[in-house]
């Protein structure tokens, strides 16, 4: 069963095509990597898939529904639901601790929970590191806390934004291993990234060029662990 | 945790971990409090305190006999001061005029209470000492030019009327005191034609007592406050008609409306101008965590969510802020009460809330708009850098 | 490229800058308002404390006791001397003339009234229209120096209208004693003459003047014969308040000064220097303080002065800390900015200097404005409690700009060090 659909969806700036004409279909418990030079459009494909931005036309169908026409207000709600986001930059609130900031996500979603939010930051590797404030922690372990955060209320999809293009090799490491984790686990993973080794890694690839999907292939060498 | 607790320790995390932005901002508050009780407090306190200053011009009212048939004396003066509210009597002075012969020549004399004088027309120059024994007195300036005396100087002060004994020289013995000259009082007005001595000594000199021609009272009230005396006090004691010295209440009163209106003014000038800068620092220090409303929006805060959480922040800054600044406001007020009208003043309970209510209101909105500025951008835009 | 980065930040943050121009505009309009006012306040309270009537009067020399309180010294025993009527414009020309807001002069004399008690009529201006030997005019009067007389009928009597025209002011008491109300013709009589007055109006003074009778000064000098002559003049002067030195004058003479303090004493408006001024123009004269007046008006003064001092000081303290704060604000949001061009290797010293000019150029702009918007609020204070306009003073254009420069150097110093002390890699990736 497919977790997002994506039917015709164009996103135009003035005379930029920004997305043209795209669609694809993702299935429950994939992992997805979206590659693409700069300007290739995966950063609005990003957005309109994470609910921040709507398309100017097509349909894009989460979860059974179609969110392409939803109100901000709407969107919101869905976004908080449905998907988790990750970021390049980790994007943590700086006066807060790692495990306040998985909390935060909590609390906007339902309830906040210390207990659980510690086991996330358990799953990442970060239990030791739980009271630590962000500008205590190096920038894989903020990004392992943004991981947490992500995965938190359990989304639909999980979806990150050049997660390791703030990190060096072994940060990078440690967070694909996460990522092979996750899908083990059955969570569905949408990567954008213009890294190729991150792109490889996953388990179908696809690359956007001028707001198209050029190519969209399995990876001969994914391997189920 | 529940979630209304998380909300605190959201909250209170903010204002406790980014201390140095956000004492920035407290300390903007509470200068803004400050100013506010400060200056509302001395609004309030000018008039009384400036009344005070005025009664440097001397009697607002004086008490005379009712009718023709009546006298002042002692008791009904002090019956009829009596209804005067306490702490608003400054001073009174009785006077009693007299004509005796000093050289031969026919001098007007005034018999007081020295203190009460001193204390009625504190702008009374002495050269040389007030009188404080008895048979001494203070000579007008004019009094003392023409009678040629000066500070030390003795003169024979002598009481003649129809029933003097007459000697069998033919000659008649008047009553006469020897009086020493303490000071020269010089005022500029009609003052300076009498000669000043106690009570005690003309009453020793004429043979009668208990008279009394004219009280001047120095009183620190509001012009309709003293209206109202010189209607409450004849009917309670009615040999005493109170009438009020309109040179000085009007003129008073004038004056003093345009201070008060000045100190008024001035203060909300300078309020109006302070909530702004309170209100553009607020902003500036939101407008900082623009990127921070964006990512909460991103994980999927409501807009009403987040202004709730800045309004809680700004509730607390501007109650706490308000708070510093009631006090500090109240030392401020204290200190200028002190140094300018040398008097203290009292706490003025009521700017507790108000001051705190209107940091809190100030800070509110000043978050308020930036705020709602930064939901209204889509989140994306505010996470990608810039 | 200094200058284009200058003006980069200026475009790219404009509402910003903005902000911060606002505030310390509103800063310095504050600061600019409030010494405005306070520089001139004690001016205009001293206006307002003419309502107290005048503060010196001038006497003639030889005349050594003036009619008391309770009549006791007949009109007769002073008939030795008298001032000149046409030196009276000589009160302008003397060195404070200036401060001379208003002056009137008196003649009195005994009259008797048809029911045959006899009463003081005292001959003054009302509202006299005068032109000085300088050229100026001048609108003086007892409707000055009597600011506390009501009408209780009738009405002020008109000088300018009724010049020819014999008519009176009669005291409130008197007019009961005596059954006169305005309108009526009253006939006095003195040892010199005798007149039908028209009685103008009626009003209450609260005091010994509710005893008498106010007429036209000709019409008086023509009823006792004193043509051209005055027993008093009454002056309402701005003064200084006193000091030691006014007072040491006061006391032992001005020939006790010397010199140096002589003329600081004869150059400041103390009420003992303009009364020596005047006593240097008017033939014969004694010129002496009210000491009523004189003195509650210079204590009146310092207190509104020193209240004034106190308010301006909190206020510039509050303006001050508005600005640094502010300052501060907006610097330390621009860690990202400082870490970036310190990773670009700019020395600390070009990024204070940055910075800094930024601030100064907004700082200076938000001070030309300030400075003209307090300007205008202190007008609207001038205006709306005193009905006039506050004088500009030139001494505040280098406080408030001192203020200002002052206060944005502290406000942005502070935090400009802090972030020099970040590490730029901690800045880039996001603290």
């Amino acid at each position: 069963m497919s977790v997002l659909e994506i039917k015709n969806v164009s996103k135009i700036y003035g005379d930029l095509h920004a997305l043209d004409n795209v669609s694809l279909s993702v299935e429950e418990g994939e992992w997805v990597a979206i590659m693409g030079p700069s300007g290739s459009g995966k950063s609005t494909l990003m957005n309109i898939i994470g609910c921040m931005d709507k398309a100017t036309s097509g349909q894009v169908i989460l979860d059974g529904r179609d969110i392409a026409k939803e109100s901000q207000k709407k969107l919101t709600a869905i976004r908080r639901d449905k998907i988790g986001l990750i970021f390049q930059q980790f994007h943590l609130v700086n006066y807060l601790t790692a495990v306040e900031n998985v909390m935060v996500s909590q609390y906007y979603h339902s309830i906040p929970d210390e207990k659980e939010a510690l086991e996330a930051l358990d799953r990442v590797g970060l239990r030791e590191r739980a009271h630590h404030l962000p500008s205590q922690l190096s920038g894989g372990e903020q990004q392992r806390v943004c991981i947490a955060r992500a995965l938190i209320n359990y989304p639909q999809i999980v979806l990150a934004d050049e997660p390791t293009g703030n990190l060096d090799e072994a940060n990078e490491n440690i967070v694909l291993d996460i990522f092979k984790q996750l899908h083990k686990e059955g969570t569905t993973l949408i990567v954008v990234t213009h890294d190729p080794e991150v792109g490889e890694v996953a388990q179908r690839t696809i690359t956007l060029e001028y707001g198209k999907i050029v190519r969209d292939v399995k990876n001969a060498t994914f391997q189920e662990t | 945790m529940s979630k209304r607790s998380f909300f605190f320790k959201m909250i209170t995390s903010s204002l406790i971990r980014r201390r140095s932005r956000m004492l920035v901002a407290l300390l903007a508050i509470a200068v803004g409090g400050t100013i506010l009780s400060g200056l509302v407090t001395i609004y309030y306190d000018v008039p009384r305190q400036m009344g005070n200053e005025f009664r440097n011009y001397g009697a607002n009212m004086i008490f005379l006999a009712s009718s023709n048939d009546v006298q002042l004396n002692a008791e009904n003066v002090e019956e009829a001061k009596s209804h005067i509210k306490a702490g608003q009597l400054i001073g009174a002075a009785p006077f009693r005029y007299e004509m005796v012969q000093i050289h031969e020549q026919p001098i007007a004399v005034a018999g007081t209470d020295i203190e009460g004088a001193k204390a009625t027309s504190p702008y009374w120059l002495v050269d040389g000492e007030w009188p404080a024994a008895p048979n001494e007195a203070l000579v007008g300036k004019k009094e003392a030019a023409h009678l040629n005396l000066k500070a030390g100087d003795t003169f024979n002060m002598v009481y003649s009327t129809e029933n003097d004994e007459v000697l069998e020289s033919g000659e008649t013995v008047a009553p006469t005191a020897k009086m020493t000259v303490t000071g020269i009082l010089e005022t500029g007005g009609s003052e300076e034609e009498y000669i000043y001595i106690s009570t005690d000594d003309l009453e020793a000199l004429t043979g009668s007592a208990g008279r009394i021609d004219v009280v001047e009272l120095s009183v620190s009230a509001e012009r309709d406050e003293l209206e109202a005396y010189t209607q409450s006090i004849p009917a309670a004691v009615p040999e005493v008609t109170p009438r009020l010295v309109k040179r000085v209440t009007e003129s008073e009163s004038q004056v003093l409306t345009k201070l008060q209106a000045l100190v008024l003014l001035v203060t909300s000038v300078v309020l109006v101008l302070t909530m702004i800068c309170v209100a553009t620092t607020m902003t500036a220090v939101v407008t900082e965590r623009r990127k921070e409303i964006g990512l909460r929006k991103a994980l999927g805060a409501t807009d009403r969510e987040i202004v709730g959480e800045f309004m809680g922040e700004g509730l607390l800054l501007g109650g706490f802020g308000g708070l510093i600044g009631v006090f500090l406001g109240f030392a401020f007020a204290q200190y200028v009460s002190r140094n300018v009208f040398s008097n203290s003043i009292t706490f003025q309970f009521w700017l507790l809330p108000v001051t705190v209510i209107v940091s809190i209101l100030v800070t509110g909105l000043a978050c308020l708009l930036p705020v709602r500025n930064a939901t209204e951008v889509d989140p994306a835009v505010v996470l990608k850098g810039e | 490229m200094f200058f284009r980065m200058i003006r980069g930040a200026f475009a790219r943050q404009k509402m910003k800058m903005l902000m911060i121009a606002l505030t310390i505009a509103l800063g310095a309009s504050l600061a600019t308002a409030m010494l405005n006012v306070m520089m001139d306040v004690g001016d205009k309270v001293n206006q307002e404390l003419k309502a107290y009537g005048a503060n010196i009067t001038v006497v003639p020399k030889s005349r050594s006791v003036l009619d008391d309180l309770y009549e006791m010294e007949g009109s007769e025993t002073d008939q030795g001397s008298y001032l000149r009527e046409d030196e009276l414009g000589k009160i302008k020309t003397i060195f404070w003339a200036f401060n001379i807001v208003d002056f009137t002069p008196f003649i009195d004399t005994q009259v008797s009234l048809p029911s045959g008690s006899e009463a003081k009529i005292v001959g003054t201006w009302f509202n006299h229209h005068m032109e000085l030997p300088t050229g100026e005019t001048l609108d003086t009067g007892i409707q000055n120096l009597r600011s506390w007389w009501t009408i209780t009928s009738g009405e002020w009597l008109d000088e300018t209208a009724q010049k020819s025209a014999d008519v009176c002011m009669v005291g409130e008491v008197l007019a009961q004693n005596e059954g006169i109300s305005a309108g009526d013709s009253i006939h006095v009589k003195t040892a010199a003459g005798e007149k039908d007055l028209t009685v103008a109006g009626i009003y209450n003074a609260g005091g010994d003047e509710d005893n008498q009778i106010f007429a036209p000064l000709d019409t008086v000098q023509a009823l006792s014969g004193t043509d051209g002559k005055l027993t008093s003049i009454e002056v309402s002067a701005l003064t200084t308040p006193d000091n030691d030195l006014a007072r040491k004058a006061a006391k032992e003479g001005p020939e006790s000064l010397s010199i140096s303090q002589y003329e600081t004493w004869y150059c400041t408006a103390y009420v003992s220097s303009i009364c020596f001024q005047i006593q240097e123009v008017i033939t014969d004269s004694v010129a002496n303080p009210v000491r009523q007046v004189a003195d509650s008006e210079g204590a009146i003064m310092e207190k509104t002065e020193l209240l004034m001092v106190l308010i301006t000081l909190l206020s510039l303290l509050g303006s001050a800390l508005g600005i640094t704060n502010l300052v501060t604000a907006s610097v330390m949001e621009r860690s990202q900015e400082i870490g970036l061009l310190k990773a670009v290797g700019a020395t600390d010293g070009r990024i204070s200097a940055l910075i800094l000019s930024e601030v100064m150029i907004t700082g200076v702009i938000g001070a030309v404005i300030g400075y003209f918007a307090g300007f205008g609020f202190a007008q609207i204070i001038g205006q709306t409690v005193f009905g006039s306009s506050i004088d500009m003073k030139p001494m505040v254009i280098p406080i408030v700009i001192a203020l200002v420069l002052a206060v944005t150097l502290l406000g942005s110093i502070p935090a400009i060090r802090m972030l020099l002390r970040l590490r730029p890699t901690e800045v880039l990736h996001g603290r």
